[in-house]
């Protein structure tokens, strides 16, 4: 079962690549993905999945060395995550590995691919911890001290807004953030009212929206993914809270306007990824995903796709050893990204830095560029 | 600020109604199969995905969506106690309890294969006008819901008074053996109260997704696990007391999260559950202040004879697993290492649990204590690894038995809840402790594992470190075991009255079985704490727990080597078959129903 599981996978990318592909049949080189692709998050590797191949389709015809991937499934779970580690480290035909999807599962599997000399790539990993675990370890994850002060500029420069409160996710992620937004609205002079951290699976917000509601803010900050937020936004509306709302990118998603239903059409949110950003890297990645899946697509499609681009780039510019690819992303520059622009990595973080932010405004059911102005 | 507080006790009022339509239909099975249903928030989401499947595709109105629920939730309530109960009536108490957690855990699973793990929008079907109370507004669903707990608890508690089929309800659940005596079908009397029970889950489910305008197949145990407090603080199988329950549980959560934040949320949850289960067991509405005796001490042991393995082959085989590392296999390596930590906890559980009969669902935080105590002396405070490892399972063994510790005068069921608890409020003070722990942010850069010097690091170092100690740990157990103290261990658990009349104390024995179990799974965690490099408050979840109890049924409870095999086949399998991969844990639910039923003494035999 599992061969024939594993070939169909690849045999699709493979058909892709001996189409049109060069005469002379250049060996694939292989990465390692190790993802979840069942249990709680296995939406996300899925996601994972349609953007890799997508990716690969495009640049593996024309490209001396086809990439393919291998991809483990983790359930991003550090007990898994770390076997699967040990696996592709023993494996020779692995030049690279990407992922894991959340800190635990990335961050137990780094010593073992730091002690391999393999480059742990965590596209996801936005732990300011995560590659500091090793020279081996790089991310090109958005990073929340950049993205937080574009947050405070929106919502203190953009909006007007002097007194926030702010409601986060309670994890290594929304903590994180949360402090860098507040350090951020400080310096322009603005400060945060209330700050409070919520739970996974929590439904209920009625409270902590009161005590948000007492701290007497002007605006409402939501450092959440779009499912909890739909659930936050629904619940200040009924609570009536008029206060505008203004959401990080992570919040951005057409599944937010479907669980949000009429609440959430005023919202502000920030994101990295917005399908109609006429620039052409952005216009090419939208038509061919809806060409080939025939929905669209969101911000984590974008950020897999992204990192199998610059998979492609480093294996056919600098080598298809292990020491090449580390050595490649050292001296990378202006990779085509569909989120940065294009990208290039600090050497003392391992991280890439110019991710350009759009606003956006939920009006009709709809995304659309925030025009300026105060918000109703 | 009086205004508020006004907010505040609404909004308790408000999360509490919703409490209220799981708990009563908990109390309602607790009332008459004794029973605490772990698998009810599973019904729950399926009546939520089944209304949201019959407007989506159907297009169904409000009326048809709740019938279509109540019909499917009844069905899947009869099926539960069809098949997966009554062949267990007979067992010991706790295989029931069992049982609904293997039924949680495949019907949670069959419902996300079908429908994936993505959140789905619920389209409300209830008129959307609202009335303003104080600072904020209540809607028409939050009546209905109101009215729906209200009148379910109404009518049950008017069925179990004044009908012929309630006075039989009643009957069984006070002694099932005289009411069939006195000609009661007491299957049937079961049958209908979990058709009943589960139907108004579904109910609960499907409203609560239009409530919240979204379902996920993982709502399941956070639903369960309110429904158990509420359950608990309005006293077991009590149905307007189950009202009562939730209503107090919505005001402290509220009134918590008003005082503290809503981090806090949870960890007044689950404190306010074991002051419950401490002073008023029996739940705030009953006079009694004693529990309700359990007709067997409430252990899952089944009489076997274990097993002998003789000693050369264990012998052979640790030689076997010393020399693994000469195969030059890495990833075999890293599974044996897996397994070998898994192993710790396994010994640690099949001695509180098997030995001692303490069935423990919390058995998780002891690794999380015993993680972040050798991660924080590595980090904070400079221990060298090789010290900081044993003082980890020190502290282990202290702070868990200091946690485990009020929780020593209940039995059964109690103590399954209890320590569920303590899973928790572990857990979330791990989360809110920040000055000490760091929060959600986690511990990074935990040293890796070495030994005066030698770094033990590799895979190979890793692996016979995990070796040697599971090896030194399996021997004094078995030393333990075969000694004075195993038997009393064993006495406690056969029968705690009559070993008390002998003078073996329980509380004392109990609490010597929690320190030396907590020393192994701190051992445990430590050691996982140092090969990963970074742990956080979810490394060692909820799930960990239920997975080790699996071992050691799996394994034989109580049988140290059963522990050991329980855990290498649980921790290798899933490698092996990794093309099953997404029905992983529906396999684990299947084979612990199937184990319960057909062999509960395990693979090796229960000591």
């Amino acid at each position: 079962m599992m061969p024939l599981r594993r070939r169909s996978i690849l045999t699709g990318l493979v058909a892709g690549a001996m189409a049109s592909g060069p005469a002379r049949a250049a060996d694939p080189v292989f990465v390692g993905v190790s993802g979840p692709l069942t249990g709680p998050n296995a939406q996300y590797g899925a996601q994972w999945k349609d953007a890799f191949d997508l990716a690969l389709a495009e640049v593996n015809p024309t490209a001396a060395h086809p990439v393919r991937y291998v991809f483990e499934d983790s359930q991003s779970d550090p007990r898994q995550s770390v076997a699967i580690a040990q696996k592709f480290v023993n494996d020779p035909r692995i030049v690279m590995e990407l992922g894991d999807f959340s800190s635990p599962a990335s961050m137990a599997a780094s010593p073992i691919y730091q002690r391999a000399k393999l480059v742990q790539f965590g596209f996801t990993n936005s732990h300011p911890d995560f590659t500091k675990g090793g020279d081996y370890m790089w991310s090109n994850s958005i990073s929340q001290a950049e993205e937080q002060p574009s947050l405070a500029d929106f919502a203190v420069a953009g909006l007007g807004r002097k007194r926030l409160g702010v409601i986060h996710l309670n994890t290594d992620w929304g903590v994180t953030s949360k402090n860098l937004f507040a350090a951020a609205v400080q310096a322009k002079g603005a400060e945060v009212t209330a700050a409070e951290g919520f739970l996974p699976n929590e439904r209920d917000f009625r409270s902590t929206l009161v005590r948000i509601r007492d701290s007497n803010p002007d605006g409402i900050v939501l450092i959440a993914y779009y499912a909890d937020a739909a659930t936050i936004i629904r619940q200040i509306r009924t609570l009536g809270l008029t206060q505008p709302i203004v959401a990080v990118s992570s919040v951005y998603s057409p599944k937010l306007l479907e669980l949000g239903g009429d609440a959430v059409n005023g919202v502000h949110v920030i994101t990295t990824f917005f399908p109609e950003e006429p620039r052409p890297e952005v216009q090419r990645f939208v038509a061919s995903f809806r060409a080939k899946y025939s929905r669209e697509p969101d911000t984590f499609n974008a950020t897999a796709y992204d990192t199998m681009i610059l998979v492609s780039t480093l294996v056919n510019q600098f080598g298809t050893t292990r020491a090449a690819i580390r050595d490649g992303l050292s001296k990378v520059r202006g990779v085509p990204s569909v989120i940065y622009g294009t990208m290039q990595f600090d050497q003392a973080t391992r991280r890439v830095e110019g991710a350009r932010y759009k606003r956006l405004l939920v009006q009709g059911g709809k995304f659309v560029l925030w025009q300026g102005g105060t918000p109703s | 600020m009086l205004g508020a507080w006004f907010d505040y006790t609404v909004n308790g009022f408000v999360i509490g109604n919703i409490y209220a339509l799981l708990a009563v239909g908990l109390a309602l099975i607790y009332g008459v199969a004794n029973l605490v249903n772990f698998a009810h928030g599973s019904v729950y989401v399926v009546g939520a995905y089944v209304g949201w499947a019959a407007i989506t595709y159907l297009g169904t109105p409000l009326p048809v969506t709740l019938l279509c629920v109540v019909v499917v939730c009844a069905l899947v309530g009869v099926g539960i106690e069809r098949l997966g109960l009554r062949p267990l009536h007979g067992a010991s108490r706790i295989a029931p309890l069992l049982a609904t957690i293997g039924i949680a855990l495949v019907l949670d699973q069959v419902v996300q294969l079908i429908f994936s793990p993505d959140p789905r929008a619920v389209p409300m079907q209830v008129p959307d006008w609202r009335i303003t109370l104080g600072g904020g507004t209540i809607g028409a669903l939050d009546l209905l819901i109101a009215g729906i707990g209200l009148t379910s608890a109404a009518v049950l508690y008017g069925f179990l008074r004044f009908t012929k089929l309630g006075w039989a309800v009643r009957a069984t659940a006070q002694d099932s053996d005289a009411a069939k005596q006195m000609g009661v079908d007491t299957d049937r009397v079961n049958l209908v109260v979990f058709a009943i029970a589960s139907a108004l889950s579904g109910i609960s489910g499907v409203l609560v997704g239009m409530y919240y305008n979204q379902i996920n197949p993982a709502m399941s145990f956070e639903a369960t696990l309110k429904g158990i407090v509420a359950l608990i603080i309005g006293g077991l199988g009590n149905v307007p007391g189950a009202i009562g329950g939730s209503l107090i549980l919505g005001l402290t959560e509220s009134y918590g999260i008003a005082l503290f934040g809503t981090s806090y949320r949870n960890l007044f949850a689950f404190v306010l559950l074991i002051a419950m289960l401490v002073w008023r067991p029996n739940g705030l509405f009953a006079a009694r202040r004693s529990l309700p005796p359990e007709p067997m001490t409430g252990t899952f042991i089944a009489r076997s004879r274990p097993l002998k393995v003789p000693s050369w082959a264990v012998a052979v085989v640790i030689l076997l697993a010393a020399l693994l590392p000469l195969l030059d296999a890495p990833y075999l390596l890293q599974i044996g290492a897996n397994s070998l930590m898994y192993a710790m906890l396994a010994l640690s559980l099949t001695l509180v649990a098997g030995t001692v009969g303490q069935v423990s669902l919390g058995h998780a935080a002891l690794l999380a204590i015993g993680g972040y105590a050798s991660g924080l002396l590595a980090l904070d405070a400079g221990w060298p690894v090789a010290v900081a490892i044993p003082a980890a399972g020190l502290i282990t063994a202290a702070l868990g038995t200091l946690l485990v510790f009020p929780a020593f005068r209940l039995t059964g069921h109690y103590v399954s809840i209890a320590t569920l608890g303590i899973g928790e409020i572990v857990s979330l003070v791990i989360l809110n402790w920040t000055g000490l722990t760091r929060g959600a942010i986690g511990l990074g850069g935990i040293p890796p594992l070495e030994v005066f010097g030698y770094d033990l690091g590799s895979v190979q170092g890793t692996y016979w470190l995990c070796l040697v100690v599971l090896v030194l740990l399996a021997l004094l157990q078995v030393r333990l075991l075969n000694s004075h103290l195993g038997r009393s261990w064993r006495a406690i658990r056969d029968d705690s009255v009559a070993a008390r009349s002998y003078g073996v104390s329980g509380d004392r024995y109990k609490a010597l079985a929690f320190g030396y179990g907590g020393f192994a799974a701190g051992i445990s965690g430590a050691i996982t704490a140092h090969a990963y490099s970074y742990i956080n408050h979810e490394t060692f979840g909820a799930t960990i727990s239920i997975l080790a109890l699996t071992m050691v049924i799996l394994g034989g409870l109580g049988n140290v080597v059963g522990a050991v095999l329980g855990a290498t086949l649980l921790i290798a399998l899933p490698e092996a078959f990794r093309f099953l991969a997404e029905y992983r844990i529906l396999i684990y639910g299947i084979v612990l129903l199937l184990l319960i039923r057909f062999r509960p003494q395990g693979l090796m035999g229960t000591v």
